[in-house]
Order: structure tokens, then sequence, then C-alpha cells
């Protein structure tokens, strides 16, 4: 090897990886302010009000949040699970190569894609006992009087989670069909030769591809149904005489009558609930992170 | 058509069916009421005896109590959706680049610290944000539901973008350092105009986020002057008699927009916002 | 133009160490390739040189001025990527121009750069083509044009070739080489394909986890390699390389006798060998080590022959054509010359 002796004059240190990684942190600023002020300072405050047992105390002796807690798990189980059930399913049918079945599927989106109110406020109109349209037709149809569909707490609890499924099927069916989109069409050809059945098919090769997706779907959907207040806020309004209040609209009707501890309290009731899944999912995503980099 | 075929068909059209009536029945009740008089609204008819445009004048004549200020919560809704989606995509396009582009330290728990508040239900969040914006003293001001709605949209925001940066290959960060390129003109001259289509995703959901939101425009906002369009058709139902079909009307108008905002970004938004969700 | 020096470099990922110390002085306006199998350091050492990896301990100097601390545009050089990162958003003409414009150059300057940049590579009908509307071979063109516009100190290519297909990489690989002999700029070349590193370089530096093997002439490489890493890298087919011991000036082993020389130093009596030839050294003869003949690969100009001797199979290659089949009984007589003899235990040449 030929051995040059080339001097080294030493250079004023310039470190490029700094330059880089201080822009780093100026882009990243923003959303640390944002998380900061608006989640972190409020959800530490929050919990802090949240501090005394005699909250608790009062929120636990308050017959309507037995009630509530008793009607958000039904919600919680009924409505998800039905929901999951439909979206698979309907998964199946979306993912057909038709063209009309993609316009239907352009159509079957709408729910998802537009606010809640209308859509709510038409049901909750639709079902009104006196003048909706659907006791109308049963009568005109049937010569029956409707039941009062939103005056009954157990059947305004019933239609809340019909609205729920009403709003967030396709978004979820969307999901699943992504799932089975992504299973490669050679395993169906190799399972129909195989002369597997339809239902084989969904047995062995639809269901162990999609079975993480689901679950982790159906995860998701648990917690975000924890906090959805439209559907029944705006169908019910927690009524009649309070009876159909899930955790959430709980939560916002402690606010407006100003005892904004007992609405934090019915929060940091369910956190042992929410958080173990929030941890969950955090961890799924990270981890699949980790594999894709 | 073989008989079989035929059959497996007509087993399509057995779930297609119910599945647009399930889906367009509660839409179509709205099309029905927004067009019908008072008087023939609760007739039970499919479609109206004598159609009429009548209550849409009403709405934009603001010629009914409840619609007094139906221009400006039109208006409101607006401003709050289009500064929403504004800052959601600067403060998220600049996180993603950082933690997914320039690999900054702290970058992970920046974006857990993002999921975190993501998979949080929005409804628990709502209670301390509302007690944390009265301490701001920002209640009753747009500002104060445009900040909660860029909290809730930026977690997914930054995901999604975060995910679509990681795909982009690294050599041209490197191509571009060797060329010379600064942090800004990296960001500006090769990362943005690659990042285009998620950018238009991202601002098309934080947009329909905050022009559809409720919840926290009822808990925020109260003031007249200031309340969007949501909270305005919330007060309808304050009273018994309401009349339904401006209500109906109304929400006709309201709901529109976004969804044609939807179809018109469709592609852009099925692939965006899907990929990050099927990968778990 | 200029010389680069890489000193005691050091590298480690974590705490896993990928270069051990690298020395290497690469002159003014030489050709430099990098070779080795790959996980063997030498796309690292290239990186370190463009400033894209940190140096853990050493240092690197071009033209005399160390550059450990400096940031990569600040280093006057140019790199050609494997993917060759074109930015997809810009045409060929901006995707050449984009470092001068970074620079803030004037823009007749730039135009002026670009078109000769696009004369040398045959690239003006393309200029305002997008990457995704060319062919592999253009990008690959297009990506060096960006390199040639910035008229760097030193190019730099990571295995630049790897992803054209074959007949088109003979083809770069010249158009590679005549751009070099035109420009006579410094150039260190990373590839993993021994051929092309044959073919181009002025020098090789061969690696292998972390250390250079051997650092020559091709031709050198070819005909004494240090070590038997590089013999068996270096040559296609690769060389005949078996197990023997030293005994009355040559190598006993599978069997029979091999001719060696020996240099005045090595070939100790009994000594552990390994028994090196290539395969165009091992030649047919009338007489000599019996072997037989189990494949027959015809390839017009030559043909290849798989033979065993005992049990273990050898390569030879024949000029012209060759009559035998399969099952022939032909005899090798290796050349003494030809013979590369390694110790057994450090593998290092005798």
């Amino acid at each position: 090897m030929s051995a040059i002796a080339i001097p080294h004059p030493p250079l004023a240190p310039k470190r490029g990886l700094s330059t880089w990684q201080t822009w780093g942190l100026i882009l990243l600023a923003p959303y640390v302010l944002v998380f900061l002020v608006f989640v972190l300072y409020p959800v530490s405050y929050g919990l802090w009000l949240a501090r005394h047992p005699e909250s608790y105390k009062t929120l636990f002796e308050d017959p309507v949040f037995f009630t509530t807690v008793i009607n958000t798990i039904f919600f919680l189980l009924v409505a998800v699970n039905l929901k999951f059930i439909l979206a698979l399913y309907l998964s199946g049918f979306f993912v057909h190569e038709r063209r009309w079945i993609r316009w239907l599927s352009v159509i079957f989106i709408i729910p998802w894609a537009v606010p809640a109110i209308p859509t709510v406020y038409s049901i909750r109109f639709m079902l009104n006992p006196e003048w909706g349209v659907v006791n109308s037709l049963l009568f005109r149809w049937f010569q029956i009087d409707g039941p009062n569909w939103l005056t009954d707490p157990q059947l305004a609890m019933a239609m809340a989670m019909l609205v729920h499924i009403w709003k967030a099927l396709p978004f979820w069916t969307l999901i699943l069909m992504a799932g089975r989109l992504a299973i490669p069409k050679e395993l169906y050809e190799a399972a129909s030769v195989d002369g597997a059945s339809a239902w084989q098919k969904f047995k062995y090769v639809t269901w162990p591809s999609m079975r993480t997706l689901y679950v982790t779907s159906t995860l998701l959907s648990l917690i975000w149904t924890l906090g959805d207040f439209n559907s029944v806020y705006l169908l019910t309004g927690g009524q009649p005489a309070d009876k159909t209040h899930v955790l959430a609209t709980l939560g916002i009707r402690y606010i407006r009558l100003d005892q904004l501890d007992h609405a934090m309290a019915t929060i940091v009731v369910a956190l042992p609930f929410v958080l173990p899944m929030v941890y969950f999912m955090m961890k799924r995503l990270s981890g699949d992170e980790q594999k894709t980099s | 058509m073989t008989s079989r075929k035929l059959l497996s068909e007509a087993k399509l059209w057995l779930v297609a069916i119910p599945v647009l009536l399930w889906t367009l029945i509660p839409i179509y009740h709205i099309f029905l009421f927004s067009i019908s008089t008072k008087d023939s609204a609760f007739s039970g008819r499919l479609w109206p005896k004598q159609p009429t445009l009548h209550n849409f004048v009403t709405v934009f004549n603001q010629d009914h109590f409840y619609l007094h200020h139906f221009w400006s919560q039109i208006w409101n809704s607006l401003w709050i959706a289009v500064a929403t989606g504004v800052i959601t995509l600067a403060i998220a396009t600049c996180a993603a680049f950082a933690i997914s582009r320039l690999k900054v330290r702290g970058g992970r728990t920046v974006m857990n610290a993002a999921l975190f508040t993501y998979f949080i239900p929005a409804a628990f969040l709502a209670v301390p944000m509302y007690k944390a914006m009265g301490t701001y003293g920002l209640l009753n001001s747009r500002w104060s539901l445009v900040l909660a709605m860029v909290t809730i949209a930026s977690p997914y925001a930054i995901w999604v973008l975060k995910q679509a940066s990681d795909k982009l290959p690294w050599e041209l960060d490197e191509a571009a350092r060797i060329d010379g390129a600064t942090p800004a003109q990296l960001f500006r001259l090769v990362y943005l105009p690659l990042m285009v289509p998620s950018l238009v995703a991202i601002f098309t959901y934080a947009l329909l986020l905050a022009w559809n939101e409720y919840l926290y425009a009822f808990l925020l906002l109260s003031h007249e002057n200031t309340i969007p369009l949501a909270v305005g058709l919330g007060h309808f139902l304050s009273s018994d008699d309401s009349p339904w079909e401006l209500l109906m009307a109304t929400a006709l108008i309201y709901g529109l927009p976004p969804a044609a905002i939807y179809y018109a970004f469709r592609r852009y938004m099925v692939g965006g916002l899907t990929s990050g969700a099927v990968k778990s | 133009m200029a010389s680069v020096s890489f000193s005691q470099i050091q590298k480690s990922f974590g705490k896993t160490p990928v270069l051990h110390g690298i020395s290497l002085d690469i002159a003014d306006g030489e050709f430099m390739v990098l070779v080795g199998p790959s996980g063997c350091g030498k796309s690292t050492l290239l990186r370190m040189l463009a400033g894209l990896e940190d140096i853990t301990a050493g240092s690197i100097a071009i033209d005399g001025r160390v550059v450990n601390e400096l940031d990569s545009k600040d280093r006057d050089i140019a790199m050609v990527f494997q993917s060759y990162a074109l930015y997809p958003h810009m045409t060929v003409r901006e995707n050449m121009g984009f470092s001068l414009r970074l620079r803030e150059e004037k823009r007749n300057l730039i135009e002026e750069r670009v078109a000769a940049a696009a004369k040398i590579l045959n690239l003006g009908p393309y200029l305002d083509r997008y990457p995704r509307e060319l062919s592999g071979g253009q990008r690959q063109r297009v990506a060096m044009g960006r390199a040639i516009v910035r008229d760097p100190k030193v190019f730099l290519f990571d295995e630049p070739l790897s992803n054209l297909d074959a007949k088109l990489r003979v083809a770069m690989r010249s158009e590679i080489k005549a751009l070099h002999q035109r420009l006579k700029t410094t150039t260190v070349y990373v590839t993993h394909d021994q051929v092309e590193a044959m073919t181009m370089a002025d020098r090789i530096a061969v690696m292998n986890e972390g250390r250079i093997e051997q650092l020559g002439r091709p031709l050198e490489l070819y005909d004494r390699p240090a070590n038997l890493f590089v013999a068996q890298f270096i040559g296609s087919p690769a060389m005949n390389v078996f197990d023997g011991a030293v005994k009355g000036g040559a190598v006993e082993a599978l069997g029979a006798r091999w001719p060696a020389s020996f240099s005045k130093s090595g070939g100790l009596e009994g000594q552990r060998v390994k028994y090196g030839v290539r395969p165009e050294h091992l030649e047919p003869a009338s007489s000599g080590i019996a072997a037989e003949i189990v494949v027959v690969e015809p390839m017009g100009a030559e043909t290849e022959l798989v033979v065993k001797v005992g049990d273990t199979s050898l390569i030879v290659m024949t000029r012209g054509r060759s009559t035998a089949g399969p099952g022939d009984r032909i005899f090798l007589a290796p050349d003494p010359a030809h013979a590369h003899l390694f110790d057994a235990a450090s593998g290092l040449r005798i």
C-alpha cells in the first residue's frame, strides 16, 4: 500500500447531524405543544379534579350511574359484535368484482361520510310514535299501533345501537374489505381446486388471514364506541328519565349540571377498562413499526 | 348465463337490496321532508303530492326563529373546518417529516403520545378539554373548537403521514443531502411534492372531522355568534313543536358539502386512510 | 480532482463493529473499486466518505483535508445510488440541475452544464421526461448525469449496475469506464461483482468482514492472490481449492501428487496446505492426474468440464471444443507456475 503522508489540517467542527436534529426538533415542536397544552395538561388536571373519594361515593349512589353502566356494557357487547359480524359478512359481499357492486359500495359509505346530526335526527323522527313514518306505516299496513320506540328505555337503547351500527358499519366494512383483498387470490384458487366449499374457504383461508385484523379492529372499535356520544345523545338525549345514558353522555350531562368532578369521576371509572386496551393497541402499532423499519 | 351463475347472481342481489335500503332510507327520509310542505310532511307518502323548494327558500332567507343565524352558522362551520384542516395539515406534516425522515430523537415517544390521544375515546377527552378551554379563556371563541379539533385530528394525521413517509425511498434524502439540500430545502423541494396525495387525504380528513363535529362544538361554543351549523341544528329540538321540514332542509344543506368533498377526494381518502389501519 | 485517504477507519452500529480500522489511499484520478461479499462493509465505507454515516474512529481526508465533521454537501462529492434515487417529481433536466439550483447558480450556467452532461451521456432527447418514463439504463445515465453536472472532486458509485439486466450491465460498465477516462475524476466504486471490479478498476480493494484482504491492480489480484479469500473471490469460475500436504517438492492431495513451485521461504515438508489452481490452468493432457468427467458444459469458445478426482469435484476449462462425454477418464496436468499454495491454518499465501 502506498503510504503517502497527507497532512490532515483539522477543521472547525461543524456537526452536520445536529443541524438536522435541530430542524427535527423545531418541526416536532408544534405538535408537542398541542399535546402538552390540550392533552397532557387537561388530562392531568382532570385526574386531579377526580381525586376525591366523595365524588365516587355520590356517583355510585346516583341511580342513574348504575343504569348507565349496565347500558354501556350492553351497548358495547351487542353493538360492537353485531357490527363486526355484519361488517365481516358484508366485506365478503363487497369484494365481488362487479361494476354495480362497486357503485353500491360508493353509496354504502354515505352514512360514514356525512355528519351525525342530520341522519340521527332523521331516524329519531322516523321513530316518533305519533307521526313518525315507521308507526304510520305499521298502522296502515298491519293496523297495529307501533311501540313507543324512544320512550321505552330498552327499545330506545336498542335503537341507539342501531343508529351506531348504521353509522359505523361502512368504515369497518371497508377496513375488513381491505383485509380480504390482501389475501392472495391463489389461496382461494388452490382451495377451489382442492374442492373446498364456500364455508370451508372462509374457515381455512379467509378467517386465519383476517383473525388478527378482526380482533384488533374489534378492540379499537370497542374503545371508540365507548366514546360514541352522538348515537345516544342525538337520538334520546338520555331520556326518558335519564334511563338511556351511556358513560359518554353521562359525563357530558354532569358537565351541563356543572359537576365537573363527577364528570371526571365517570370517566375515571372507565379507565381500568380503557387503558389496557389502549396500551395493547399502542403496542400493536409500535410493534408493527419495528417490523417494517 | 347458466342457471348456476344466475343463482349466484341472485344471491348477490339478495344481499344488495337490503343493504341499499338500510343505507338510503334515513337519507331519503331527510330529502323527502325537505321538499314537503309542512302539511303534507306527515302523510306517510313516499313522494309528496306537491314537491316544493319552499323550505330551502325559508332557510336561505333565515325566515324562522331557529334560522335567524343560518348564514353566520354556515360561515362559522366553514371557518372552523378550514382552519382545522390547514393547522392540522401543517402540524402533522412537520411532525411526520421530523419523525420519519429526520429521525429526530424522541420522535418515537411523540408518536406514542399521539397514538395514545388517538385511541382515547373522544367523548372522554371532551370533559378535561372543556375545563382546560375554560382555564385558557377560550370558551365561546371559535379558536377553542379549532384547537380541540386539531388536537383530535393530528394524531391520526401524523400516523398516516408517517406511514406514507416511511414508504419514500431513503436514498432520495441522501441524494438530496449530497446535492446540498438543507433540511428546509429537502422538506420543501423533495418531501412535500412527493407527499401531495397523502396531504390531500389528511386535509380532507381534518376538514370533514371539524365540519361534522357536534359534541365539542356544543360543549365549547354556545354564544350565538360563534356556534357552527351543527349546534344550530341541535337547537331545533329544544321545543316540542319543531319545524321538522325546515330542520330537514337545513340538515340536508349541512350534510351535502362533506358528502361532496368526500366523493371528490375519495381516490385519495380510501387508499390513504385505510392503509394505516390495515397494516395493524 | 482529488486524492482520498482513509486512515484507521472504524465503524460500529451500536455494539456491532463492522469496520476494523481501514486504511486506504486513493490517488488523484484513480478508479478504485471496493469489492467484497454483502456485509463486508464496503458500502458503509463509501457512505462514510459521502458523509451519510458517522465515523466511529479514524479520519477521512479528501485532497488532504479531513472531512469527518463536514456535512455531505460541503465535501464536494457526487454519488450514484443503486436505486438511482432520482427525484420522481422532477424532469431529467431538473434532476440533473438540482444540486446547482440548491447552490443558487445562475440559470444559464445550469442550462449549460446540464446540456453538456446530457450530451456526454446521450440524454438530450429525454431532458423533459420524468424518471418514470425512462428505461432502467436511461435512469442509470441520468443518475450519472446528476453527478457529472456538479463537477465534483470525487465520484462515488454504490452498486450502480446491480438493478440492470446482464446485457445492459456490460454496456454500462464500458460507458462508466469511458466516462472516467474522459473526465479523469477520482472515483470510488462499490460492487459485489468481481467481474465489474476486474474490468473497471485501476486498483481493487477486496474487502471481507470489515477488513481489506488485498489491495492491488486487477491482474495482480488474479495472478497472486494474497490469501485464500481473495483467491476464491476473484475469478469466474472460481479457483479449485482442496486440502493437501507438502511432500518432496510437491503437494499430496486427493490421492495424487500435484506439482508446485515453492518460493524460498515457504513449503516445509509435511506442512498442511490448501492447493489452489484456476480452471484454465488444469488442461487435460496425455498423462498426469487421473480424473473422471461428470458434466460437460460447452460454451462455444471454451468448454467447462466438471471432473472428479477421488471424491472431490473440480472444474476444468479447456479452449475450444471437447469430444469427451460424461464417464470418460482423462488426465490433468497442472502447471506448477500457476499453482497457488496457501497455509491451511492461516489461509495466507505461501
